[in-house]
C-alpha cells in the first residue's frame, strides 16, 4: 500500500527507481537513485521522512553478472553481496559512464592471453620433464632403490604373476638341476651377484619368459616346450638377465609412474582425454621400453659370445613363437618390443660358430625339457 | 490477485494463498554456444587448463539468467579459485597416490590382487570430493544478495554413500532410490539459504515406484542398444522430477511436472551428432591418408607397413589433430545440449511455492574453499 501513496509524482525529479539488496538480508528494496557527487541510494519509507540513504562513490562501483537488460552493480565499500539492479537503459548508460573503474575486475582479453601463456609454459615444462627429466630420474634412481624394497615389489608381482598364469613351479629334480646349471653359467658370465637371483619354470600354456624386480627370472613351460636346443633357451634367459642387470623393472616403474602422472596432469579434463592420455603414454613408454629391450638384446649377445655360443637360436625361437610381426606403421610405433624380424636379423648378424662347450649335455637338456613332467597342458 | 503478482513488488508481505511462482530462464542460446566454442578452442591451446575458467563462465551465464520470483541468481565463483583448489588438491593427492602404491605392494605380497579393495578408498575420497565441491558451488550461489551455504561433514557423507553403495551393489541396483533419497536428504538438510534451512522430502519408495520397470527392462537396453538412450533419458527425467519435487528451503518448496519423455530429443540429438561427427572423422582420416599418399608418393600399404615409422609421422600428426577436433566438437555439443538445453528444459517445468518465506532472510554462512572442486577434478568425479 505504501507504494501507491509514494507514487512517481511524489518523488523529486532526478530520482530514478531501482531495486536494492543490502547484502545483509534478502529484502527486495525499492530505492530511488540520485546521481550527484556520489551515487545516492534512498529508500523511501513511511516512518521516517527521508528514509535511509546509502552513498556509493563512483570509483568503488563494480559491475556484477546479471541477466540481459539489467545492470547489476555492487560497491567495494559495501557488504560483499550488496546489489543494485537498474532496468532503465538511459540511467544504466549514465551510471556506467560515471563509474570509471566499473569493469576493472573483469577478465579481459589480456587476462585470457595470460592464462594461455602460462598454460603453454606449464605444458612445455611438463613435456620437457616427460621427455628428458623422467628418463634421467629413472636411470639414476633405479640402481639406488634399496635391494629389500626391490625384492618386496618383486614378491608382490610374483604373487600376481602366479595368480594370472595359475602356474605352479615345476619341480622335477633332474630338470631343476639342469635348469640351475644353465642359469648359473649365464649368471656367472653376466656377473650378477648370486644371492640376488632366483629362477624357475612355471607350468602354463603361454610361451613367454620374464624377469621380476629383485632378481626373479621365470620361464613359462610352453616356451620350454617350443625350445629345440639349450642355446635357444639360454639366449632368452640371457635377455632376461640383461633386464635384471640394467634394473629395467625399477626404471620402468619409475618411468611409467612418472609419465602417467605428468601426462594425466597435462591433459586433465578435456573430454575424451583418457584416450589421448592412453595414446601418448603408449607411444612414449613403448619407445622407452623398446630401448630397454634393445639394450637387453645387446646384453644377451655379449653373454652368449662370452660363453662361446651364438645368440641366433634364441631369435629363431622367438620368431617361431611370434611369426612375422610387421603390422601397420602405428603398431610399430606402439610396440613395446622391437619387431621379432628385426631382432632375428640383428642376432643373425651376430651369429658366430660355436667356440665354447655346449651349455648343457643332451641328458641334461632332456631332463630340463621334462621339468614339468610329461603331462602336456 | 493475478495482477499483483506481475508488478515488481516482491518485498511486499503478500497474503498466504499465492499462486506458485515460475522460474524463468532467459539465457541466449547462441551466446552460450559461442562461449563454449571459444572455451573449447582455448582449452585446446591451453592443454585443458582453461577448463577452470570455462566452467566458471558457463555457471555464471546459467546462474545469472535464471530468475526466481523476478530476481536473477548470481554465481560469484572465479576460475582462479578453481585453479588454486586444483593445485592444492594435487599437493594432497600426490602423497596419497604414493602411499596407495606402497600399501598396495604390501597387500600384493600377501596375496595376489588383494590390493584391489584399496580402490574403494578412492571411491570414498571421490564421494567426499562430491560433497565438498557442492559446498563450493553453493557458497558461490547468490540470490537477492544472500548466499547459499552448507554445513555437515564431507566424511560423514562419504561414509553414508559407501554403505548405501554397498547395499545397492548387493541388491543389484534395486536399493538405488533409497540411496539417492538418503544422500539427498543429508545434502539438503545441510544446505542453507541465509538463515533458512533446506530439507528433502522425496523418499526412496516414490522414486522406486516411478522407475522400477526401467530397472527390470535394463537388460533389454543392453541387448538392443539403440534403446539405451531412450531408457537413460526416461530414467533421468524421472529422477529429475522426483528430485525437484522433494526440495524444500525453509517454507519454500519446489514442484516440477517434467514429462517423462522430456529428454528423448536431447539424447537423440547427442547420438545424431556423435554419428555425424564420427562419419566426418572417418572421411577426414581417409582424406588425410590420400593426401599423404599423393604428397609423399609413398604407397598406402607402405605407409602403414613395417619399418616406415618415420614416414608415417605426418599421418600420425594428422590423426591427432583430427581426434582433438572431434573431442572438442563433442565437448561443445555436450555442453550445449546436456548443460544448457537440459537446464532450460528442466527449469521451465519448475514452480516455486510460498516464495514469500524467502522475502526477508538474514544472510549468513562462510565461503568454502575450492579444494573440493580440485579433488573432484583430480579424481574425475562429478556430482550435483
Amino acid at each position: 500500500m505504501s507504494d501507491v501513496t509514494a507514487g512517481p509524482g511524489a518523488e523529486p525529479k532526478p530520482g530514478q527507481k531501482a531495486i536494492f539488496f543490502d547484502g545483509l538480508s534478502s529484502r527486495r528494496r525499492q530505492v530511488v537513485l540520485t546521481l550527484g557527487d556520489s551515487l545516492e541510494i534512498a529508500e523511501p519509507s513511511d516512518e521516517q521522512a527521508d528514509g535511509t540513504v546509502t552513498r556509493w562513490a563512483y570509483d568503488e562501483i563494480r559491475r556484477v553478472d546479471g541477466p540481459a537488460g539489467i545492470l547489476r552493480l555492487t560497491s567495494t565499500a559495501a557488504a560483499p553481496l550488496a546489489r543494485l539492479e537498474i532496468r532503465d537503459a538511459a540511467l544504466s548508460a549514465d551510471l556506467v559512464a560515471r563509474s570509471a573503474r566499473i569493469d576493472e575486475h573483469q577478465t579481459t582479453g589480456r587476462g585470457v592471453a595470460k592464462i594461455v601463456g602460462w598454460s603453454v609454459a606449464a605444458a612445455v615444462s611438463i613435456v620437457c620433464v616427460v621427455l628428458f627429466g623422467v628418463p634421467l630420474a629413472a636411470d639414476r634412481l633405479a640402481p639406488l632403490v634399496p635391494k629389500p624394497i626391490e625384492r618386496r615389489i618383486g614378491d608382490a608381482s610374483e604373487v600376481q604373476v602366479k595368480t594370472i598364469f595359475r602356474g605352479q613351479a615345476c619341480n622335477d629334480a633332474a630338470g631343476q638341476a639342469a635348469f640351475r646349471k644353465l642359469v648359473n653359467r649365464l649368471r656367472d658370465a653376466a656377473g650378477l651377484d648370486d644371492d640376488a637371483m632366483t629362477a624357475g619354470v612355471l607350468r602354463t600354456s603361454v610361451p613367454n619368459a620374464f624377469a621380476l624386480p629383485g632378481g626373479k627370472v621365470y620361464v613359462l613351460s610352453a616356451l620350454l616346450d617350443k625350445a629345440e636346443s639349450p642355446d635357444e633357451l639360454a639366449g632368452i634367459l640371457a635377455h632376461e638377465l640383461g633386464h635384471l642387470k640394467h634394473h629395467d623393472n625399477m626404471r620402468g616403474l619409475i618411468y611409467n609412474g612418472g609419465t602417467s602422472f605428468l601426462i594425466g596432469l597435462l591433459f586433465g579434463d578435456v573430454t575424451g582425454s583418457s584416450a589421448v592420455i592412453f595414446a601418448s603414454r603408449s607411444v612414449v613408454e613403448a619407445s622407452y621400453s623398446r630401448e630397454a629391450e634393445t639394450a637387453a638384446d645387446t646384453f644377451a649377445i655379449e653373454i652368449m659370445h662370452k660363453l662361446g655360443r651364438s645368440p641366433k637360436p634364441a631369435a629363431e625361437l622367438m620368431f617361431r613363437i611370434t611369426g612375422k610381426e610387421g603390422g601397420s606403421g602405428l603398431a610399430t610405433i606402439l610396440a613395446s618390443h622391437p619387431l621379432t624380424e628385426d631382432r632375428l636379423a640383428r642376432m643373425t648378424r651376430e651369429d658366430r660358430p660355436a667356440s665354447g662347450p655346449p651349455l648343457l649335455t643332451d641328458t641334461e637338456w632332456q631332463a630340463l625339457k621334462g621339468i614339468c613332467g610329461s603331462g602336456k597342458i | 490477485m493475478n495482477d499483483m503478482q506481475w508488478t515488481p513488488i516482491g518485498s511486499e508481505p503478500l497474503p498466504p494463498p499465492l499462486p506458485p511462482t515460475r522460474v524463468d530462464f532467459t539465457g541466449d542460446r547462441t551466446e552460450f554456444r559461442k562461449m563454449v566454442t571459444k572455451g573449447a578452442m582455448l582449452e585446446l591451446v591451453t592443454f585443458g587448463f582453461y577448463r577452470f575458467w570455462l566452467v566458471t563462465d558457463i555457471r555464471r551465464q546459467l546462474w545469472s539468467n535464471t530468475s526466481v520470483d523476478g530476481d536473477a541468481a548470481e554465481y560469484t565463483g572465479r576460475g582462479k579459485e578453481l585453479l588454486i583448489g586444483f593445485l592444492f588438491a594435487l599437493a594432497i593427492l600426490v602423497p596419497i597416490y604414493l602411499a596407495y602404491f606402497l600399501v598396495g605392494i604390501e597387500f600384493e605380497r600377501w596375496q595376489g590382487f588383494a590390493s584391489t579393495p584399496l580402490f574403494i578408498a578412492f571411491y570414498a575420497f571421490g564421494q567426499f570430493a562430491i560433497f565438498r565441491a557442492r559446498r563450493y558451488r553453493l557458497t558461490r550461489t547468490v540470490w537477492r544478495g544472500v548466499r547459499f551455504w552448507m554445513d555437515g561433514s564431507g566424511w560423514a557423507y562419504s561414509l553414508r554413500a559407501m554403505l548405501w553403495g554397498l547395499l545397492v551393489f548387493l541388491t543389484l541396483g534395486l536399493a538405488l532410490p533409497w540411496r539417492e533419497a538418503s544422500l539427498e536428504r543429508y545434502k539438503m538438510q545441510h544446505t542453507h539459504f541465509g538463515d533458512l534451512q533446506g530439507d528433502f522430502e522425496g523418499n526412496g519408495w516414490e522414486f522406486f515406484k516411478r522407475g522400477w520397470w526401467l530397472w527390470l527392462l535394463s537388460p533389454i537396453a543392453v541387448v538392443i542398444f539403440p534403446l539405451a538412450p531412450f531408457f537413460y533419458a526416461e530414467f533421468k527425467a524421472r529422477e529429475w522430477r522426483w528430485w525437484l519435487n522433494g526440495i524444500r528451503i525453509g517454507g519454500v518448496s519446489l514442484s516440477s511436472d517434467l514429462p517423462h519423455n522430456a529428454f528423448y530429443g536431447l539424447y537423440w540429438k547427442m547420438v545424431g551428432w556423435w554419428l555425424l561427427l564420427s562419419t566426418l572423422f572417418g572421411f577426414y582420416v581417409g582424406g588425410a591418408t590420400m593426401l599423404v599418399v599423393t604428397l609423399s608418393g609413398v604407397p598406402a600399404e607402405q605407409l602403414f607397413g613395417p619399418g616406415h615409422a618415420a614416414k608415417s609421422i605426418p599421418m600420425l600428426g594428422l590423426m591427432v589433430i583430427g581426434y582433438f577436433a572431434l573431442a572438442l566438437a563433442m565437448n561443445v555439443i555436450m555442453r550445449v545440449y546436456l548443460q544448457r538445453d537440459l537446464w532450460a528444459k528442466v527449469l521451465e517445468t519448475v514452480a516455486v511455492h510460498d516464495i514469500g518465506a524467502a522475502a526477508d532472510v538474514r544472510g549468513s554462512g562462510e565461503l568454502a574453499s575450492a579444494l573440493g572442486e580440485g579433488f573432484a577434478d583430480g579424481l574425475d568425479v562429478a556430482g550435483f
